[in-house]
């Protein structure tokens, strides 16, 4: 299958066969394609080219209804439950057609599977655990051929997570065809019968789970391991952010950081690497005052310049004076100048190169290149003391990201203290004097990439 | 391009809907409005309040805060007025007006404050919060003119009317056309630099496009979301202030006849733009003019206004979603 958004293609001329009784992990990073392709076998995304077959029969899915009545069933990553319903009134509301016989079958089916399941308690009072264990009654009810689990112990507790993958090897012997969607190397070999590692929106490598080390898969999941990833330190000037024993805490009180210690420089790079969503963003909003000031001279680059980074309605200009709003070059008491801001803009879409024609047009009128070196220019331009970068060169050209590689170096030679997060390895290695791996929250240092990989503990 | 031509286009069919002779109407609808020197006073009067609520929700819509509470600030703005206008009898005329209007504005400041505050420390939906404090307001209102500000002379539930030297001075007896109406293109260009020119309003358009990114550029944004809703009742409370000082000076049940949700529209149809907004108000000042002449047919005038005025913002919000799905598409 393959599937393109614009330019980009998502999926690149995938292959991935699905067998009943069998566990089949598909791993890889962030962009990797995961979603793409959970979205066409729910339904909800037509490929562009290629098809879906069962045995002889091709099978060609309009919208997630028919992948249901087909016999797919989702346990979303994010849980698709009314807070206000009941657990009952949930199942009813989901199920398909006749729903009288919800609680009944409801009960059947977590008696099967052990569970204890309070169907009159309201969704809003569940633990994660507990949600999680609804949505995957739900998915059973309808009684399909495949269940498709997208990254579901993201949010699980270690023993919730033991629960859910003695459950998924009790529908295995039922004959399901399960799909575990993860980026965690430790449970794709834990309960995968087979993995299937995408990279880019092509499948690296699909084969058995059986031998294969966790190191092994960790290469295949990121490309080649770095030469080095530990540099000394180079030049560092006196500590200008020491935080020391800092751990933040998740919506529903998980740990998302914890207790994490470490000095920033003047003059170095620190790098903090690891598979994304063990605490890096969460770090790095911290960092950068995001969640309750620090510092004045904060420069930050988030991770998802759409999400966190632009008002993409409103022009180039306006985006550019986001964080600049208040320099002498545009602004007097907090009045605008019209040709300060011109002449300051114009210099700034200069001088980091971003394609545009006007700097009135909307910035979703840019390339995501370039709508990336908008973020990137208005954080590095006002020199900053500190800078704060997230993946700041995802999505970018080689030309572009060796533009943005070049101009944090400069910013370093300048003596600003820069923490560099980054989901690739080799960035790091090209850029970091020293470099963390973020796993569960924690920071780990050490010299073998692949053992420090998300997940292993 | 097309906006004129679609409006005439849902005019000629709400007329046709209603089925009112088609030219008559339409002539008589024009007369009502710009057909003399009565009929362009009337409008300019008409449309004063409407523009002045429209520049107060764009200030809060800009910021991603729905406020439809314009009625209630427009209120509590001229009861606060009211109050002031009682107490400050002894003041000199010169003073009493611009101390009348400041009070109206800080009290629709203040009432749109509450919505603010119940947002920034409960995260109350403000949509909600500002339609129900609506209701409070207008009863409000009702309580005053016949309690604390009702006039001495007699038992009909109104206020003392403010001096006549403190009001507005009458640029034209015949149709009495104040001089307050001024003050409107002058508040639609004070708005227009703030949103445009100055760091505040950049602020201000940032949070309501992406309150992420206003973050991460280290923009408090409750805050400005909350000196947005208050910029917005301010407006509103002005509003009635001009009208309240244009007109006999007199509170009542009815003070008004709805001009904070009217005003609405009228900003949706100026694409929230502040400059337009001053157009917008036109054409529907224009339109609630000439009704009155309408009102030869029955009781259809005004209600052929209001149904016209809901169908072209339908009408204007839906077509321009679809402009904007079309070039998305053409990029893509």
């Amino acid at each position: 299958m393959t599937k393109r958004f614009g330019p980009v293609a998502a999926l690149d001329k995938v292959d991935i066969a699905l067998y009943p009784g069998e566990i089949h992990a598909v791993l890889g990073e962030n962009g990797a394609g995961k979603s793409t392709l959970v979205g066409i076998l729910s339904g909800n995304l037509t490929p562009d080219d290629g098809d879906l077959s069962l045995g002889e029969r091709k099978l060609s899915f309009r919208s997630a209804r028919d992948a249901r009545k087909f016999g797919v069933d989702i346990v979303q990553q994010h849980f698709m439950l009314v807070p206000a319903f009941t657990v009952a009134e949930n199942l009813a509301l989901f199920a398909l057609g006749d729903s009288s016989r919800v609680v009944e079958h409801a009960r059947e089916i977590a008696d099967r599977l052990g569970w204890n399941l309070d169907l009159r308690a309201r969704a809003a009072d569940l633990s994660v655990g507990a949600l999680q264990r609804v949505e995957i009654v739900k998915a059973l009810m309808s009684d399909g051929r495949i269940l498709l689990l997208d990254e579901p112990t993201a949010t699980l507790t270690p023993n919730e997570t033991e629960d859910l993958f003695r459950v998924m090897r009790r529908l295995r012997e039922e004959g399901k065809a399960i799909v575990l969607i993860t980026h965690k190397l430790q449970e794709a070999l834990s309960v995968g019968d087979r993995v299937t590692v995408l990279r880019r929106g092509k499948v690296v490598v699909s084969m058995p789970a059986q031998g294969v080390s966790p190191g092994q898969l960790a290469v295949w999941m990121v490309g080649d391991t770095p030469p080095e990833l530990n540099k000394p330190l180079r030049s560092a000037g006196s500590t200008v952010v020491n935080v020391a024993g800092l751990s933040i805490f998740g919506e529903r009180g998980e740990t998302v950081v914890d207790n994490v210690s470490f000095s920033l420089s003047a003059g170095e790079i620190v790098g903090f690497g690891g598979v994304s969503g063990n605490g890096q963003v969460e770090l790095a909003e911290a960092l950068a005052g995001v969640r309750g000031s620090i510092a004045d001279d904060v420069a930050y680059i988030p991770e998802d310049r759409q999400r966190d980074g632009l008002a993409l309605p409103m022009s180039i200009s306006d985006n550019l004076l986001a964080s600049a709003r208040n320099r002498k070059e545009v602004s007097f008491v907090g009045v605008l100048v019209p040709f300060k801001v011109r002449s300051w803009c114009e210099r700034v879409v200069a001088k980091f190169g971003i394609k545009t024609d006007s700097i009135d047009a909307p910035a979703s009128s840019l390339s995501g290149g370039n709508q990336q070196k908008v973020v990137v220019a208005r954080a590095l331009d006002s020199e900053p003391e500190i800078i704060v970068a997230v993946n700041p060169t995802r999505g970018l050209d080689i030309v572009a990201e060796n533009y943005v590689h070049s101009q944090l170096l400069e910013a370093k030679r300048r003596g600003a203290a820069i923490a560099l997060f980054s989901t690739d390895l080799e960035e790091l290695a090209l850029l970091a004097d020293r470099t963390f791996i973020m796993s569960g929250g924690r920071l780990l240092q050490g010299d073998n990439a692949a053992e420090l990989m998300g997940g292993l503990e | 391009m097309l906006l004129p031509f679609g409006l005439v286009l849902i005019l000629a069919l709400t007329i046709l809907i209603f089925g009112l002779p088609f030219g008559q109407s339409l002539q008589l609808l024009f007369e009502g409005a710009l057909g003399d020197k009565f009929g362009i006073h009337r409008t300019i009067l008409k449309c004063a309040p409407l523009i002045m609520v429209a520049l107060g929700t764009i200030v809060a819509w800009r910021a991603g805060m729905f406020n439809i509470g314009g009625e209630g600030q427009l209120i509590f703005g001229v009861c606060v007025g009211g109050w002031i206008a009682a107490a400050a009898g002894g003041l000199p005329a010169g003073v009493q007006t611009p101390v009348i209007l400041i009070a109206c504005g800080l009290g629709g400041a203040l009432y749109a404050g509450i919505a603010g505050w119940l947002h920034a420390v409960r995260g109350v939906n403000v949509v909600i919060s500002t339609i129900l404090l609506n209701f409070v307001a207008l009863h409000l209102l009702s309580y005053l003119v016949r309690g604390p500000l009702q006039t001495s002379a007699g038992t009909i539930p109104q206020s003392e009317p403010v001096d006549k030297a403190v009001r507005f001075s009458i640029l034209d007896p015949q149709t009495a056309l104040h001089f307050g109406v001024l003050l409107v293109p002058v508040f639609a260009v004070i708005v227009w630099f703030l949103l445009k020119h100055t760091t505040g309003g950049l602020k201000l358009r940032l949070v309501g496009a992406n309150p992420n990114a206003a973050r991460a550029s280290r923009i408090g944004v409750t805050r400005v979301q909350v000196i947005a809703l208050m910029l917005s009742g301010a407006l509103c409370g002005l509003a009635g202030g001009i009208e309240y000082l244009g007109s006999s000076g007199i509170l009542f049940d009815d003070f008004s006849p709805g001009w904070g949700f009217l005003g609405i529209p009228v900003a949706l149809l100026a694409g929230l733009h502040p400059l337009w907004a001053v157009v917008s108000g036109l054409y529907f000042g224009a339109l609630f003019a000439g009704s009155k002449n309408l009102e030869a047919f029955g009781a259809t005038g005004s209600a052929l206004v209001y149904a016209m005025q809901g169908a072209a913002v339908l009408a204007f919000v839906a077509i321009s979603r679809f402009a904007v799905r079309q070039t998305e598409e053409a990029k893509s």
